[in-house]
C-alpha cells in the first residue's frame, strides 16, 4: 500500500490540493476555483479528483495539512457571527477607542476600523485585578450572568472575555468561563489569557475579539472538513498550518482559530525555504508575485523570520496601522500593491505610478482582450518580450497584443514617451515600489540585502526577478521548478509548533531568577500539553526560549533568543550576565549599539517549541532525463543595459537538464511563468531542480 | 558633465523620487528602532529630511508628525547662512536645537550632515528628534523665557571633519537629566545621518547623477504647479475667521485673514493675542508648518511632502505675537498653541471650499503627569496623553478620541497602573460630547483615576477647550466642553494639585465640532447614534 502525505490551501480565488507519494518522491496536484458558500466541497471535490485520477488508496494518506484564508476573509468581509463582548466594569469602549493614533496624517474624514463588536453588544462587569495581580473586586458571578445573557439575547452567538491584568492573573477571566460554558452552553466562549497573554489591554482585546468573531465559523468548518475526509476513507488526523508557519491538530485551532488567520502566506514562505534550503546556504528573500500583491519574505537560517504580532482586515490595505492589532506569532512578510495586474497611471505631478489598484482578473490586462483599457505591469511585460503572447499561462489565454499595445501607447502619449519606453517605464515603477519597500523592511532587522538570494515564484516573480534583484544589489536568484502549488508543498514540509508568551515584568539586575524559570517551565508545560494532545513526543521537540526586552525607559519590546535553561540554581551571577549578553546581541543585530549603562527589562517570557515531521518529502527533483533541445526559439526582449531589444533566446525549463548552463539574455518559460535573465547572467539547472542566476558584477540601475 | 533637467522623464523621476523617499524612511526606521524617547518611537516626533546643495527638501520621511512640514529644510538654510558653506567639510555634522532655527522647541535636536560627493557639496542630510531630556524646569509650562527651559544648543558643529566636540557633548552630559539616552537619542540620529548619505551616494552613483539639484528643481516645480492649479480652483477673496481659547489668565484670540489670489495663498495673523510669560509661545516656523499642514490637508492631501508645494503658501504674524514670538520667549508647549491654528485655517476656508474641510477638533492633547514617591520610596513620574474627538467633516462624522493634528497613542490602562500607584475606575466613551450636526462632531471620553499611593502625589495638567468649544461648521454645534474633577468638584488645570490616597481624578477630553444643519442628519444615523449611546 502506498503512503501519501496531503496539502491542502484555501486561497481567495483558488483551492490548491496536493499529494505527495513518500516512496517515489512524486507529487501531484490539483487546483479548483474556491467554493465560498462552502469551502469544505472544493477540498472534497479536488481530493475525490486526485484519488480518482491518480488512483490512489486512500487509506495510505498518513498526514493531511491544511491552511485557509477563509478566517481573514471572514475579518475583511465582517461575516463572522454576531459576537460580544464582556469586559472589566468600565473599559468596554477601549475596543473602540484604540490607540487614539492615526494611520494618515491629512485625510480628514478618517474612520478608525471600525470595532468587530458594536457598543451594544459590549458588556460589563463588577470585578477588578490589580497591576500586581491582586484582586481589588471579586467577580460577581450575577453580574457576569445577567451580562452575559442580555447579550446573547441580543444575538450574541460568541462570546469574548476581556478582563484587566488577566496576562498576569487569569483567575475571573477563567471563572467567567467555567461560569458561562454551563450557563450558556450554546454561545463559544473566548477569554483574553488563551490567545494574548500579553500586557496592552486594547491589543490583547483586539486578539480576543477577533478570535471570538470567527470561531463558530471554524467550529463548524473544520468539524465538517474533518468529518468528510474520514468519510473519504482517509485515517489520517487533521494538522492545521498556523500563521507562525508551525503545524497544530484541530482541537487547538478550533479553540484559537486567530491563530490560522495567515496560514496560506506562512505556507508559501515555508515553502520558499524549503526550495532554496540546498542552494542559498539558508538566506532567501522570498519574492511571490502575483496579480495583485506582491508579498516578500526574509529567511535566516533556512527559517522564515517570525513576527510577534501583525493587523488584519486593513482599512487601507498596504497602510500600515489602519488594522486590528492581532498578537499572535506570524511568519513576517510585506504584501504590496504590485502584481501583473497593476495599473499604470499619471499622478497629480505627471509621474508615473503603478497601483495598488489592480485589474484584477476580471477585466484584467489589456492584452487578455476581455474590455480592460487600462495599461497594467503584465501589458507592460508583454510589449517588452518578456512574456510570450502564444504561451501565456500554457497557452490557455489568447492574447491580444492590439489591445495591449493601445492602452501602453494611450498613456505613454499623456506621458510624452514611446511605447517601449513606457512599457519599460511601468516594469522599472513596479519594481521600485518592491525595491524601496524590501530595502525598508530589510533595513528595519538591520540586514544587507545582498547577502540573500532572491528566490522568486507566482506567475509574475520570476518575470520580475531580474530587474529587482539587480536594484536590491542581490547577485544571485533562485526559480524553483514549477510552484503553482507552492503553498501547499509548504504544507508538507512544516514542523508542528506550539508557541507560548506571557507577560511576567523581570529586572534583569535584580529580578527573582526563580521565578523566571518557573515563568519558562509553565509555558513550556502547557506547550508539552498541546503536543501531547496531538500525539506526539514532547521529548523530541526542541525548545527555543526568547524573551521581549527592553532598556528601561524604551517604548517598545525586542524579542531575542535567550540561552537554554535553567536559570536558577546555578551562579547567578554568571546567569545574569548571559542573559544580559543574549540581549544585547540581539539588540546590536537589529541597532548597531547599545545604551551603556542601562538596566534591561524582560516583559514577556516566550518559548517556540517545534517539532519536525517525519520523513521530510518534496520539493521537485530536477530532472537529468530529456535529451531533447531546449531552444523554442530566439525573440526581441527588452534590456536597458544592452542598449534597448536585444534578440534573446528562448528556452523550455521542461527540456533542461540538470547541470546546463548558459549565458543571459535569455527567457525561460514553462507553464507557470517566465524567468527573465539579462545579459551577462549566468543560469545554471541545479540537482535540486533550482534554476540558479548568478549576477554579473556590475552596479544597479 | 551635468545631467540636464530635460533627462528627467516621467518614469526617471518618478524612480529616483520613489528610491529617495525609502532613503528618508529607512533612516526613520533607524531613529525609531533606536531612540529611548518614548516620543520618537511611538508618537513618531521625529523627521527625516534630505535637501539639495541649496537646501531645498526634496524627500522627508513618510510618517512624519506635521509639525515637521518645511522646519528641517529651513535649519539647513540657517546652517548654508550661520556657518557658511565655505567652512563645511566632508565629516563634518551640525547641530542645535535653537527653537527658531529649528522646530521650536528645545527638546527637539537638529542634526544636518552635509553630503559631499569627492570635494564637493551635493545635497544635507538632516533629522530632528525630541530626546528624552534637555535640561531645564521640570514644570515646563511655567517657564517665562527660554533660559529656564533647557540647554541652548546654538548653530555649531557636533563633528568637525570627522572629530566630535566632546566640549560639547561634555556640556550635553552636565546639563540633562538622562545623559545617557539623550546622547544615545543623538547618536542614532548621527547614525540616520550616515545612513542618507551612503543611500544618496550610492543613488547618484547608479544614477550617474553629478549634483540633485536639476533632478529637485523639476520634482518642486512639479509639486509647486499642482498646488498652484489647486489653489486657482479656490474663489479668490480674503477670508476671515477668529476663535478664543482657553488661555491663562485670560482667554487668548487667534485671529486670521486668508487671502486667495490667483494661484497664492496668504495666511495673516494680525490680531493674534500677543506673546504670553508662559511657555505656550508658538514660533513663525511652527506657525507656518500648521498653517501648510491644513492647506495641504484641503486641496493636496495624497502629495509626498516637499518645498514646491509649499511654495505658493505665505504666513504673516506680527512680530511678539502668540503664533510669532522673539527671543527670549518661553515656547516648549508650542503646540498647546499651534495645534489651533489649522482650526483657524480650516474656519476660513470653510467660507468657500466648505466641503473639504474639519469641524472644531478636540484637540489640542491633553497630558495628565503625576509624580512622586511610590510605596518603596522611587521616584516615579507618569505621564498619560488624551485625546478627543475629531471635528465632523461633510463626508462623515468625527472619529472618536483620535489624536489631531499631531499623532501621539495614549497610554494603556494596564501600563499606566504598572509604572505609579493610580487605579484607573473606567476610560469611557463621553456620551452626548460629539457637536450635533448633520455629521457629528467625534466623541471626547471620560477616565476616572484613584491615587492608591501612601504618599502624597503630585498632580499636573495640561488641558485645552475647558473655557471654549471645539467649533461646528456650517450649522453644526460646538463639540461638548473639557472638563478636570477632583473628588467631584472642578479644578483649576493651570494649577498644580496634591493628591491624597483614595483621592479621585476625573479627566473629560472634549468632543469635535459637529458639520451641517443637525435637522438634516438622516434618521438612520440617528436611530443609529440612539442604539449605540452616543447621545
Amino acid at each position: 500500500m502506498g503512503r501519501y502525505s496531503l496539502g491542502i490551501d484555501i486561497g481567495g480565488t483558488f483551492t490548491d490540493v496536493v499529494a505527495h507519494d513518500h516512496a517515489s518522491g512524486r507529487q501531484v496536484s490539483r487546483k479548483i476555483l474556491t467554493t465560498h458558500d462552502d469551502p469544505a466541497r472544493a477540498v472534497l471535490d479536488a481530493v475525490d479528483d486526485i484519488v480518482r485520477r491518480f488512483d490512489l488508496d486512500p487509506a495510505g494518506f498518513r498526514r493531511v495539512v491544511h491552511a485557509t484564508t477563509l478566517f481573514t476573509n471572514a475579518l475583511i468581509e465582517r461575516r463572522g457571527v454576531p459576537t460580544g463582548l464582556l469586559t472589566t466594569r468600565g473599559f468596554r469602549d477601549v475596543l473602540e477607542i484604540g490607540r487614539e493614533r492615526k494611520y494618515d496624517l491629512y485625510e480628514i474624514a478618517i474612520r478608525k476600523p471600525a470595532p468587530l463588536v458594536p457598543r451594544d453588544l459590549r458588556g460589563e462587569v463588577t470585578e477588578r485585578i490589580g497591576a500586581d495581580g491582586r484582586v481589588l473586586t471579586p467577580l460577581d458571578e450575577a453580574d457576569l450572568l445577567a451580562a452575559a445573557r442580555a447579550l446573547a439575547d441580543a444575538g450574541a452567538r460568541s462570546l469574548a472575555i476581556v478582563f484587566l491584568h488577566a496576562y498576569l492573573q487569569p483567575a475571573h477571566e477563567q471563572r467567567a468561563l467555567a461560569v458561562l460554558r454551563e450557563a450558556l452552553p450554546q454561545v463559544a466562549l473566548t477569554a483574553s489569557h488563551e490567545v494574548a497573554p500579553e500586557l496592552r489591554e486594547y491589543e490583547r482585546g483586539s486578539t480576543a475579539v477577533a478570535n471570538a468573531y470567527v470561531k463558530p465559523l471554524a467550529e463548524r468548518y473544520l468539524d465538517t472538513l474533518a468529518t468528510q475526509i474520514r468519510a473519504r476513507g482517509i485515517d489520517a488526523d487533521v494538522s492545521m498550518m498556523m500563521s507562525s508557519g508551525g503545524l497544530t491538530h484541530l482541537a487547538e485551532a478550533r479553540r484559537t482559530p486567530v491563530q490560522m488567520l495567515e496560514s496560506g502566506p506562512a505556507a508559501g514562505a515555508l515553502a520558499a525555504a524549503h526550495f532554496g534550503a540546498a542552494d542559498a546556504g539558508g538566506r532567501l528573500l522570498a519574492f511571490d508575485m502575483g496579480g495583485t500583491t506582491a508579498k516578500l519574505s526574509l529567511v535566516d537560517d533556512g527559517e522564515p523570520l517570525v513576527a510577534y504580532g501583525f493587523e488584519a482586515a486593513r482599512q487601507r490595505r498596504f497602510i500600515e496601522n489602519s488594522g486590528l492589532p492581532i498578537r499572535i506569532s506570524t511568519i513576517e512578510l510585506i504584501e504590496i500593491g504590485a502584481g501583473g495586474g497593476s495599473i499604470a497611471h499619471l499622478d497629480a505631478l505627471g509621474l508615473l505610478k503603478v497601483g495598488p489598484q489592480s485589474a484584477g482578473s476580471e477585466p484584467g490586462p489589456a492584452a487578455y482582450g476581455r474590455g480592460g483599457d487600462a495599461p497594467t505591469v503584465t501589458d507592460a511585460d508583454f510589449a517588452l518580450g518578456y512574456l510570450n503572447p502564444d504561451y501565456f499561462a500554457g497557452g490557455t489565454l489568447a492574447i491580444d497584443l492590439d489591445a495591449c499595445r493601445a492602452a501602453l501607447g494611450a498613456l505613454a502619449a499623456r506621458a510624452g514617451l514611446d511605447t517601449e519606453g513606457l512599457a519599460w517605464g511601468i516594469h522599472d515603477v513596479v519594481d521600485e515600489n518592491m525595491a524601496s519597500a524590501a530595502r525598508v523592511h530589510i533595513a528595519e532587522r538591520g540586514k544587507d540585502p545582498a547577502d540573500y538570494a532572491l528566490l522568486c515564484t507566482g506567475g509574475a516573480g520570476p518575470v520580475h526577478a531580474w530587474t529587482l534583484a539587480r536594484k536590491l544589489g542581490i547577485r544571485h536568484i533562485l526559480c524553483p521548478p514549477s510552484a503553482g502549488v507552492a503553498s501547499a508543498l509548504g504544507l508538507l514540509v512544516a514542523p508542528a509548533r506550539v508557541d507560548r508568551v506571557a507577560t511576567i515584568g523581570f529586572r534583569l539586575v535584580d529580578g527573582d531568577l526563580g521565578r523566571l524559570e518557573a515563568g519558562y517551565r509553565a509555558l513550556e508545560a502547557e506547550a508539552a500539553a498541546v503536543l501531547a494532545e496531538a500525539g506526539l513526543d514532547a521529548g523530541a521537540a526542541t525548545v527555543q526560549r526568547l524573551a521581549d526586552g527592553r532598556f528601561v525607559g524604551q517604548g517598545f519590546d525586542l524579542v531575542v533568543s535567550l540561552p537554554a535553561g535553567p536559570y536558577d540554581g546555578g551562579d547567578d551571577t554568571a546567569t545574569r550576565a548571559a542573559l544580559r549578553a543574549a540581549f544585547e546581541a540581539g539588540y546590536r543585530e537589529k541597532y548597531q549599539r547599545t545604551p551603556p549603562d542601562v538596566p534591561v527589562e524582560f516583559i514577556n517570557v516566550r518559548i517556540a517549541v517545534r517539532l519536525p515531521i517525519e520523513g521530510p518529502p518534496v520539493a521537485g527533483p530536477g530532472t537529468d532525463a530529456g535529451a531533447a533541445d531546449p531552444v523554442k526559439g530566439q525573440r526581441a526582449v527588452w534590456f536597458p543595459e544592452g542598449g534597448g531589444f536585444v534578440d534573446t533566446v528562448v528556452l523550455d525549463r521542461t527540456r533542461m537538464r540538470v547541470g546546463d548552463v548558459r549565458e543571459g539574455p535569455a527567457v525561460i518559460e514553462d507553464e507557470g511563468s517566465t524567468l527573465v535573465v539579462g545579459p551577462g547572467g549566468r543560469i545554471e539547472v541545479l540537482p535540486s531542480g533550482n534554476l540558479s542566476v548568478r549576477l554579473p558584477g556590475e552596479a544597479a540601475t | 558633465m551635468s545631467v540636464t533637467r530635460s533627462t528627467f522623464d516621467a518614469v526617471r523621476l518618478e524612480v529616483i523620487w520613489s528610491r529617495l523617499i525609502s532613503v528618508v524612511d529607512e533612516a526613520a526606521k533607524a531613529i525609531v528602532r533606536t531612540s529611548f524617547s518614548t516620543l520618537s518611537n511611538e508618537a513618531n516626533d521625529f523627521a527625516c529630511v534630505l535637501t539639495d546643495a541649496r537646501g531645498r527638501s526634496v524627500a522627508q520621511n513618510t510618517g512624519s508628525i506635521p509639525s515637521f512640514i518645511a522646519t528641517l529644510p529651513a535649519t539647513v538654510r540657517h546652517f548654508m547662512e550661520h556657518v557658511g558653506v565655505e567652512h563645511m567639510r566632508p565629516g563634518d555634522v551640525l547641530i542645535t536645537n535653537d527653537p527658531w532655527m529649528g522646530t521650536g522647541h528645545l527638546s527637539d535636536v537638529c542634526l544636518v550632515k552635509p553630503i559631499f560627493l569627492g570635494e564637493r557639496l551635493v545635497a544635507f542630510a538632516s533629522t530632528t528628534s525630541h530626546v528624552p531630556d534637555i535640561g531645564g524646569r521640570l514644570r515646563a509650562i511655567e517657564s517665562r523665557q527660554v533660559y529656564e527651559e533647557g540647554l541652548q544648543i546654538p548653530l555649531m558643529k557636533l563633528v568637525d571633519a570627522g572629530r566630535v566636540d566632546q566640549t560639547l557633548v561634555g556640556l550635553i552630559r552636565r546639563n540633562v537629566r538622562t545623559p545617557e539616552q539623550t546622547l544615545g537619542d543623538i547618536w542614532a540620529q548621527l547614525s540616520a545621518n550616515e545612513l542618507m548619505e551612503r543611500r544618496v551616494l550610492d543613488l547618484m552613483r547608479d544614477y550617474r547623477l553629478e549634483d540633485i539639484e536639476g533632478f529637485t528643481g523639476e520634482i518642486l516645480d512639479r509639486a509647486e504647479r499642482a498646488m498652484r492649479a489647486a489653489i486657482t480652483e479656490v474663489p479668490d477673496g480674503t477670508y476671515e475667521y477668529a476663535i478664543e481659547t482657553d488661555g491663562a489668565d485670560e482667554p487668548y484670540r487667534f485671529a486670521l485673514a486668508l487671502t486667495v489670489d490667483g494661484d497664492r495663498i496668504h495666511a495673516d495673523f494680525t490680531g493674534t493675542s500677543p506673546t504670553q510669560p508662559r511657555a505656550i509661545n508658538c514660533v513663525m516656523a511652527y506657525t507656518y508648518a500648521m498653517t501648510a499642514y491644513a492647506i495641504k490637508c484641503t486641496l493636496l492631501p495624497d502629495l509626498p511632502n516637499n518645498d514646491g508645494m509649499f511654495r505658493p503658501i505665505t504666513v504673516h504674524a506680527p512680530p511678539d505675537t502668540l503664533v510669532n514670538p522673539s527671543y527670549p520667549a518661553a515656547v516648549v508647549a508650542r503646540s498647546n498653541t499651534g495645534h489651533y491654528v489649522p482650526v483657524c485655517v480650516f474656519g476660513a476656508l470653510a467660507r468657500v471650499l466648505p466641503e473639504r474641510v474639519m469641524a472644531g477638533a478636540g484637540s489640542p492633547l491633553w497630558v495628565f503627569t503625576v509624580t512622586g514617591l511610590d510605596d518603596s520610596g522611587k521616584p516615579f513620574a507618569n505621564v498619560l496623553f488624551f485625546n478627543g474627538g475629531m471635528g465632523a467633516t461633510a463626508d462623515a462624522d468625527g472619529e472618536h478620541c483620535l489624536s489631531w493634528p499631531s499623532n501621539i497613542s495614549s497610554t494603556p490602562v494596564e501600563v499606566t497602573e504598572r509604572n505609579g500607584p493610580l487605579v484607573c475606575h473606567y476610560k469611557r466613551l463621553r456620551p452626548g460630547s460629539g457637536g450635533r450636526g448633520k455629521h457629528r462632531g467625534g466623541l471626547g471620553q471620560d477616565i476616572l483615576f484613584e491615587c492608591v499611593s501612601e504618599r502624597p502625589l503630585l498632580a499636573l495638567f495640561m488641558t485645552e477647550r475647558t473655557r471654549f468649544r471645539a467649533p461646528g461648521l456650517l450649522g453644526g454645534e460646538d463639540g461638548g466642553i473639557g472638563a478636570v474633577e477632583v473628588n467631584g468638584v472642578a479644578v483649576d488645570t493651570r494649577k498644580q494639585h496634591v493628591l491624597h490616597k483614595g483621592d479621585r481624578v476625573l479627566l473629560r477630553t472634549p468632543g469635535g465640532g459637529g458639520y451641517g444643519d443637525p435637522a438634516e442628519r438622516p434618521a438612520d444615523l440617528r436611530a443609529l447614534d440612539q442604539r449605540l449611546g452616543y447621545l
